[in-house]
């Protein structure tokens, strides 16, 4: 495979921050040459663990995305029978999670519970890259932190969705899904916070604002607080549960969120930049792609295509 | 001689009964309205068709506030038996001849907080014509209530301390529900009282008549006259107390005066009048009650929250850019998740549960692109 220049710098970047020795370079360089240029071959023949095969998130990420979502769903539960008072299942559900005087006990509690987990995280998204920095191991395209080619990759995988186009781009540990997903997650907490807040304590932020904008804040933190959880109910619902879950190839379930690992295909198909760090970093990986891959013949004369770009629709080859 | 012999039975049988009324129904009857008014089917088919029942449930009269008041010290224009037919009904102002007050030694009466009530923006004539006859009577809200029904009889315990002063045990029996259902907290739930208020404040006709009756007028009626109820539910302080929460603030506890509250849920007010516990230079302390730090700016904060756009289009459009925001994000990433599957599928991605992989599926169009077997 001929890596694209951003892939290669991102490979070279790896090395020089592993200090990489010239026998491994070569080997990595090896493996590297022996990979298909089609990921989508490359990613149908690996053998996955479908408990997961890569390091992906610490032991530190699972528990706040454990913490998270107990917390969210059960301050969901409290909270929207008494939002959406007047809708057929409100007080069903309001029964069931023991009626007002249980269920406010519960969300003030899980409110605590959610705004702790969110300092935990800030610490852990801080200390982490901090002593990445000092270690010289940081890299911003390894973060969550979104840039311009997130918006790259967004449109190229639509146009591969749409069939214009002939693989996936080559995205990070990040993709743009996931990006947009953690960063309406960060907001939506920090609107349910100080919303929440605002119907705790009332006349504390009416004292603290100004006369002018007291009632006005109060009335859209009335309206944010209810919209703001339906709509994360319904993101997770259906968009979240969808691509960690019903998503074709993440079908049961995806475990990353248990054991903090990826599956290898998954890796090599929507992470592949991250792939290409973990084989650097990874010395068993490497040895069993390579092994793999001098095994199998994957790459196909007349199959093979150097250069997606120059792809028409559906990847078929354009009339010369 | 038959017919006095038989007249000798029938009085007997009327003595018999008025005696036996009186150990029968747990209050004497010594004016014997029962004699007609124990009847269940007593009544009448008024000119307007109502059917009106003139019967009295002795074993329920028995157990009311009422019941050591003889009849005609509230129905007062009962001369004699059988009587004439009635125009006016009872009066609450009316002043017993029976009961004295034990702390003045006057007559009891209502009459206290009748004339208080009668200042209130609620006051009203026993018979009002218009649009006073929509206000509330005394007996809109108090229906002769009950007293505790688990209190029938006094426990022995109570009695007998009672009895050391009050010396006559029947006196303690009849006065006993009386005094310990006020040491008790008799206050409506939050749940009824803001049911009893919306009886009258969330009926849209006669919200309507008092409406049109303003505008002609020319009088200035409540800002939150016309939606009292419905956005008063639609608050935080109506969504709690309806699932039964009783801590937050019912209608009284802001529209009535807290400094003796039995009194004044009699005076309520509207919020432009100063005496008003609502009015706008007395509004924080009201809310003070509960909000410890409720100041000036807390004051502002709309407990009758609307969102139409007349009376607040600032929330009206804020809510029409937060559901087209919802609709968007929402139909967007449905959309992405769709467009997703399909493209994915093309390329043989499927679902299955087992093998830690998905791509077994065969590609459609590219046979290059699948498994390497």
């Amino acid at each position: 495979m001929k890596l694209s220049d951003e892939a290669q710098k991102i490979l070279e970047t790896s090395m020089r921050i592993n200090k990489t020795s010239d026998v491994e370079r070569k080997e990595i360089e090896d493996v590297i040459h022996l990979m298909p240029d089609d990921r989508v071959l490359l990613y149908k023949n690996v053998v996955s663990n479908p408990i997961g095969d890569l390091p992906r998130y610490s032991v530190h990420i699972r528990v706040q995305h454990m913490l998270t979502f107990v917390t969210f769903l059960a301050l969901a539960f409290t909270g929207l029978p008494v939002a959406f008072y007047n809708h057929v299942w409100a007080e069903p559900l309001n029964t069931l999670v023991g009626g007002v005087d249980v269920s406010r006990v519960i969300h003030r509690t899980l409110a605590v519970a959610m705004i702790m987990t969110m300092i935990y995280h800030f610490f852990t998204i801080t200390l982490g890259p901090l002593v990445q920095m000092f270690k010289g191991r940081f890299e911003i395209r390894r973060t969550i932190i979104p840039l311009m080619k997130d918006l790259r990759d967004f449109k190229d995988d639509l146009l591969y969705f749409a069939g214009r186009r002939d693989q996936r781009p080559t995205m990070d540990k990040f993709m743009y899904k996931q990006k947009l997903h953690y960063f309406a997650a960060a907001f939506g907490n920090i609107v349910m916070v100080v919303s929440g807040s605002s119907f705790l304590f009332p006349d504390i932020w009416a004292s603290i604002l100004p006369v002018s904008i007291a009632s006005h804040f109060q009335e859209l933190m009335r309206l944010s607080h209810p919209h703001e959880a339906l709509l994360a109910l319904l993101v997770i619902a259906f968009w979240h549960w969808y691509n960690v879950h019903l998503a074709p190839g993440r079908f049961p379930m995806q475990w990353t969120f248990l054991t903090g690992k990826i599956t290898r295909e998954h890796q090599i198909e929507e992470h592949f930049l991250e792939y290409l760090r973990n084989l650097v970093e990874i010395p068993e990986e490497r040895s069993y792609l390579y092994d793999l891959l001098t095994a199998r013949e994957l790459r196909e004369e007349g199959h093979v295509h150097e250069d997606p770009e120059s792809m028409g629709p559906d990847g078929e080859e354009p009339a010369s | 001689m038959t017919n006095r012999r038989s007249g000798i039975i029938l009085l007997c049988l009327i003595v018999t009964g008025v005696l036996y009324s009186g150990a029968l129904y747990a209050f004497t009857d010594e004016e014997g309205c029962l004699l007609c008014h124990k009847y269940p089917k007593m009544g009448r088919v008024t000119e307007d068709g109502a059917r009106r029942t003139y019967y009295v449930m002795p074993h329920v009269f028995g157990k009311t506030v009422h019941r050591n008041v003889p009849c005609r010290d509230c129905h007062s224009y009962i001369k004699e038996l059988p009587h004439r037919e009635v125009k006016t009904g009872v009066s609450c102002n009316a002043e017993c001849h029976s009961i004295k007050n034990p702390a003045t030694g006057k007559n009891f009466s209502h009459k206290p907080i009748y004339d208080a009530y009668r200042k209130s923006v609620h006051g009203r004539d026993k018979i009002a014509e218009g649009l006073d006859n929509d206000k509330p009577y005394c007996i809109t809200c108090h229906t002769n209530p009950l007293y505790n029904p688990a209190e029938e009889s006094v426990p022995r315990r109570v009695a007998d301390r009672c009895v050391v002063c009050h010396e006559d045990r029947e006196f303690v029996e009849a006065w006993y529900n009386h005094t310990s259902r006020r040491i008790r907290d008799v206050k409506r739930s939050s749940i009824e009282i803001v049911a009893l208020c919306s009886s009258c404040h969330g009926d849209k006709k006669l919200i309507e008549r008092h409406m049109k009756a303003a505008a002609e007028k020319g009088e200035e009626l409540g800002r939150k006259f016309p939606v009292a109820a419905e956005s008063y539910n639609a608050s935080f302080h109506g969504k709690v107390t309806r699932y039964g929460f009783n801590k937050a603030a019912n209608c009284l506890d802001c529209h009535a005066d807290y400094d003796n509250y039995y009194l004044s849920v009699h005076e309520i007010r509207p919020s432009r009048d100063p005496l008003s516990p609502m009015y706008e230079d007395k509004r924080h302390n009201t809310c003070q009650r509960c909000h410890k730090y409720a100041n000036e700016n807390y004051a502002t904060l709309d407990p009758h929250p609307t969102k139409d756009l007349i009376s607040n289009p600032f929330i009206y459009y804020a809510e029409e850019i937060y559901n087209w925001v919802a609709y968007i994000v929402i139909a967007g990433l449905i959309g992405l998740a769709v467009i997703e599957t399909i493209g994915r599928r093309r390329d043989g991605v499927c679902w299955r549960l087992k093998r830690g992989s998905s791509w077994w599926r065969r590609s459609r169009k590219r046979e290059d692109r699948d498994r390497v077997e």
